[in-house]
């Protein structure tokens, strides 16, 4: 025989014109779709959860481009903190402009019939305010009511929460008003401002007769402006821009509100969109063991079809097919999911948003979903897919027959783009090259911590556990341990959802620890502020006679700053701007004493103190004040304290523990240079009774209606409410990964299937009785919730405690009590999945499995 | 005189063990086979007997030695290029039939035919099913039959191709006395009809006595090559 080597041609084939691979995968996909349940699940949950998100985002972009005027209410907005200048006036007249006007302030009301006070944002409208949008009131006409003087409006929470209505009387200040009707929306003001400040509207002419308006009082003056086009209001903001630096007085254009609000949403969106990118990351880890284990089961096909002539990427492409198209379906599957619960979404938003978001489809999200889903479905998948090219026909004698490793080109690109895609879709999700890389990375280490912490348990585990444990315990645990039962996988996939809804627990807990007034029996939880010199000895005396203590009794002097390091302030900002302008141009509320409070210590320098000899000011700064304003110990500021200059020097900087013990300052002088100045006071004191509370509001509004003052008990209430809402959103959203945790459990369990039901038959051929089996198996997977809990628990504290002390800055404090919760709830929700999906393993009889088996 | 169809030289297979040691599971075997005769590898377990099989068929390459399958180089062509040559002029039986299991019997006799895109196999595959019996049962899926049922449909797969060379390996290995007697007396009958070269591994000393010539093997070497009968074209 001539031997011969022929360089064998055969006619080339691509997806496109093998009609074999098309047919096959049909073929063998049309019973094997149940395999893939897992795959599509984790797909659905994933693209789910980022459809909804970015539908969100979406619709409001869109609403906030739609609604620009409304937020504002007119073109152009002038705020102040002192009367309107005339300068104002002049030009808007001769710019022939409409206009109306507000001033703000914060006051306490006192609602007659019902013996309630609170403090408030007393709001005096004058014009045809707003310009654009609507005031909404109930009845319509109660806005044109407030006009005449002697009528008030108010936000519809506050009348809710003080059970007033059409007709009640309130007084504010000197003056009594009759309720002409509630506001539900007004320009401008979301629902949570109405919550956090509810408002009590009123004739801007009638706030003045109130006699509200003092030395002190910190009044907010608006002008609203209407121009006649976008040119026009472009030319006027030239105008106003000089006027405005002038008096030291801020404007608000339409498209800085938006900006504004849409930096806020931002923020938001980024931080929900965190939560979709963790669903959407354990989608991919659920697609990818799903297709693994889905690979693994089709070898020996593989292998035969490999003996009878299909070539390697003939037979991958079978599968490649199957998943593709799969993967269609899955994407489209759960970007409908996604726009499901995207229309679920503003119902819980709906405190967050300054308007009401129109429910329209977005066909941008849900055609960027479906082509992410076909991304992940091709990405995730190919890795363990190309490995079918790689099945050597000799499998088909023996099964347990592994090549050696073989290098391919394929694998590795796959491998590099598996690595760069959560940077990718995190920075193309936050919009920002920077936080999606954080993003990215956090996960990252969130999974790597996971995985860490699950390979230490389970090693311990398995180490220290007793050997003497009846026979169900230690067959359950040794059943963790079964090759391929990818337990580590589990732990981390279950763990990740239970690690993320823990941590905002810590955190939540760990803030409102923060605010909790209740535990220190020395700490102030009452402030009254606003208080006239004339009236401070009144006060006091008030105090003194419901037996309250006074805590603090400090005096607050306003002042900015004129020059800086002998440099004007104008000079210093037409700089390359290092020091912050709002640092350089706000006013400082500044106090003057001897001395350190319980809240300060000093870090550097010297206390406050006046040297008589050079007559020389020495101040001191708060730290973390000293970086924004860029200075150091000894430096010069000049003061203008109400129009007189004052030199001083900064002595010294303070540490201080903003929230121990208000009010607390940014710079502290000593007695002597501010003694004389224009002040008024702020007196604290601690009040534990609410009806001596209420008692002492009542006669406080009467005899001081000017003074205002501040329940922290209220505030730490708000907060919590806060807390409470917005940590609600969050598990909401965290339940994606929750559930995408629990389906990659699922999908495991019945991917394991065939080996339990040999274990089973084994098991019950060797006597096991059916409870006996059960039992095992809800041991199994009740161990699987124990170690995936203790996973997610253990890391959540600690993550818990780094994110407390070095990003919130706040005393780590957990509720342990809950966090038990979380760990219950995860233990028997993993066991609740892993028994429903072995059920039918379960009660199959030995012979039906030895048949299947066969 | 009769072609060489398959030519083994110097054949030897290592394995490196997981501690890096290396086995050697075949050693130095050369023989070749003519065109239309029958043979059996015979030896005891762990001999060598599939490892020699998976190598005449290509399913693997030997460490050293060279094999020629109806002419080609097995060693000098890659993967694929061996998966096509199987497709053109080898059938396969196995002892646990390998059978897809998603596929009914008829389609899996379908597959060799139509991984060449031949067109019209239908009929083929029906008449060959109707031969070893199956008329009946062809779109049952293997689940569906018994283990000598599903024999048979891998048999009809085997032949379908009209393959030069037909590897059995240990056909019977999984079948009960009856069915084992029923799918060799028609593994051989169908063999006669297409002419087909058979090597087969099996255990069974009356099984091997029926081929033509018999291959000893034992820790890796052939150790005995010989001729059951006179003329093995008879």
């Amino acid at each position: 025989m001539i031997e011969y080597v022929i360089k064998i041609k055969k006619r080339a084939r691509t997806i496109f014109n093998d009609r074999w691979v098309w047919k096959m995968a049909w073929r063998d996909g049309r019973h094997n779709l149940s395999r893939l349940f897992l795959f599509m699940a984790s797909l659905i949950t994933g693209i789910a959860a980022v459809v909804a998100i970015s539908s969100l985002n979406y619709s409001f972009q869109n609403e906030l481009n739609r609604n620009a005027k409304e937020l504002l209410g007119a073109d152009l907005v002038i705020n102040s903190n002192k009367k309107i200048d005339s300068a104002w006036y002049e030009l808007f007249t001769k710019e022939k402009v409409a206009l109306a006007q507000d001033a703000e302030m914060p006051s306490m009301v006192f609602f007659v019939r019902t013996n309630d006070s609170r403090l408030v944002k007393v709001t005096g409208l004058q014009g045809p305010f707003p310009f654009y949008g609507e005031m909404v009131t109930h009845p319509s006409e109660a806005y044109h009511k407030i006009q005449n003087g002697n009528f008030a409006l108010l936000d519809e929470p506050l009348a809710q929460q003080f059970g007033v209505g059409i007709g009640d009387s309130l007084k504010l200040g000197e003056k009594l008003f009759r309720i002409a009707g509630t506001v539900s929306k007004i320009p401008g003001r979301g629902g949570l401002s109405a919550t956090l400040a509810p408002a009590v509207y009123v004739s801007l002419s009638s706030l003045d007769s109130t006699g509200l308006i003092q030395y002190g009082s910190r009044v907010e003056y608006s002008i609203y402006v209407k121009t006649k086009s976008e040119t026009e209001t472009k030319r006027l903001i030239e105008l106003v821009k000089p006027i405005a630096k002038k008096l030291g007085d801020r404007y608000e254009t339409v498209e800085r509100r938006k900006e504004g609000m849409g930096r806020s949403f931002k923020s938001i969106y980024q931080f929900f969109s965190l939560l979709a990118f963790v669903s959407l990351i354990l989608g991919c880890i659920g697609v990818a063991s799903s297709v693994h284990i889905y690979v693994r089961e089709k070898r020996e096909e593989v292998a035969m079809l490999r003996c009878v002539g299909s070539s390697g990427w003939q037979a991958f492409t079978i599968y490649f097919i199957q998943v593709f198209v799969l993967g269609v379906v899955g994407s489209i599957l759960g970007a409908l999911a996604g726009t499901s619960v995207y229309r679920l979404l503003p119902v819980l938003f709906k405190d967050y948003l300054p308007f009401q978001v129109e429910l329209l489809i977005s066909w941008r999200a849900i055609s960027e979903g479906v082509l992410l889903g076909l991304i992940v479905s091709v990405l995730f998948t190919f890795l363990p897919l190309v490995s079918i090219r790689f099945v050597p026909p000799l499998t088909v004698l023996r099964t347990d027959f592994l090549p050696g490793k073989i290098f391919s080109k394929t694998r590795l690109i796959i491998i590099c783009l598996i690595v760069v895609f959560p940077f990718g879709i995190a920075t193309y999700q936050t919009k920002n090259l920077i936080t999606g890389t954080l993003f990215a990375f956090g996960i990252g280490c969130a999974l790597g911590g996971l995985i860490l912490v699950a390979m230490g348990l389970l090693w311990f585990i398995r180490k220290s556990f007793p050997s003497r444990a009846s026979f169900v315990f230690r067959h359950a645990l040794s059943n963790l341990f079964r090759p391929n039962n990818q337990t580590r996988m589990l732990m981390v996939a279950i763990g990740l959802g239970a690690f993320i809804i823990s941590v905002l627990n810590i955190i939540q807990y760990s803030l409102l620890g923060q605010v909790e007034f209740e535990g220190n029996q020395n700490q102030s939880n009452t402030i009254l502020f606003d208080i006239q010199p004339s009236q401070r000895d009144g006060v006091v005396k008030l105090m003194t006679d419901t037996k309250l203590p006074l805590k603090q009794l400090v005096p607050i002097v306003t002042c900015r700053i004129h020059e800086l390091k002998g440099r004007t302030v104008e000079e210093i900002l037409k700089d390359t701007a290092k020091v912050r302008e709002w640092a350089l141009t706000r006013e400082y509320r500044v106090t003057y004493r001897e001395g350190l409070t319980v809240s300060e210590t000093l870090v550097k320098g010297e206390e406050h103190h006046f040297k008589k000899a050079r007559d020389s000011v020495f101040v001191t700064i708060s730290e973390g004040m000293d970086e924004n304003l860029k200075v150091k110990v000894g430096d010069s500021f000049v003061f203008d304290v109400q129009g007189i200059l004052v030199k001083a020097f900064i002595g010294g900087i303070r540490k201080v523990e903003w929230p121990k013990d208000p009010p607390n300052f940014i710079f502290v002088f000593p007695k002597e240079a501010l003694a004389s100045a224009p002040q008024i006071w702020v007196a604290t004191t601690r009040i534990d009774n609410p009806q001596t509370a209420t008692r002492f509001q009542q006669r406080l509004v009467q005899n001081f209606p000017n003074v205002s003052l501040i329940d922290l008990r209220l505030i730490l209430q708000t907060v919590n409410e806060l807390l409470g809402k917005i940590s609600w959103v969050i598990r909401f959203l965290a339940l994606f990964s929750i559930v995408t945790g629990l389906i990659v459990l699922a999908g495991a369990v019945i991917n394991s299937k065939f080996v339990r039901m040999k274990e089973n038959v084994l098991l019950r051929t060797l006597g096991a009785r059916t409870n006996q089996i059960v039992k095992i198996t809800l041991i199994e997977y009740g161990y699987l919730g124990i170690f995936s809990s203790l996973t997610a628990m253990i890391l959540s504290l600690g993550g818990g405690w780094l994110l407390t002390n070095f990003y919130f800055e706040v005393k780590f404090a957990a509720n342990f009590y809950e966090l038990v919760l979380i760990c219950l709830s995860v233990i028997l929700l993993t066991v609740f999945i892993g028994w429903f999906n072995s059920r039918r393993v379960i009660n199959t009889s030995p012979l039906q499995a030895l048949r299947k088996e066969s | 005189m009769p072609d060489i169809v398959l030519q083994a030289n110097q054949l030897t297979k290592t394995y490196t063990s997981a501690d890096k040691k290396k086995l050697t599971v075949l050693d130095e075997v050369s023989f070749d086979v003519l065109q239309g005769t029958t043979l059996s590898i015979i030896g005891p377990s762990g001999s060598g007997k599939t490892t020699l099989l998976g190598l005449c068929a290509g399913l693997d390459v030997p460490t050293s030695g060279s094999i020629s399958l109806m002419g080609f180089q097995l060693n000098a062509m890659n993967e694929d290029d061996r998966a096509y040559l199987r497709n053109q002029y080898v059938g396969f039986v196995f002892q646990n039939f390998q059978l897809l299991s998603t596929l009914t019997a008829l389609e899996n006799v379908l597959v060799p035919l139509e991984l060449r895109g031949e067109k019209n196999i239908l009929t083929k595959a029906k008449d060959l099913l109707g031969r070893v019996g199956l008329s009946e049962r062809m779109n049952h899926y293997p689940s569906q039959l018994s283990g000598g049922e599903q024999q048979r449909v891998a048999m009809a797969r085997a032949f379908i191709s009209s393959p030069q060379i037909l590897f059995a390996d240990e056909p019977t290995g999984n079948l009960d006395e009856e069915n084992a007697n029923q799918v060799i007396n028609l593994l051989f009958e169908m063999n006669r009809q297409e002419k087909t070269t058979l090597i087969m591994v099996t255990h069974n000393l009356e099984l091997a006595g029926k081929t033509d010539r018999l291959l000893q093997m034992k820790g890796g070497r052939l150790i005995q090559d010989s001729t059951t009968r006179a003329n093995p074209h008879d």
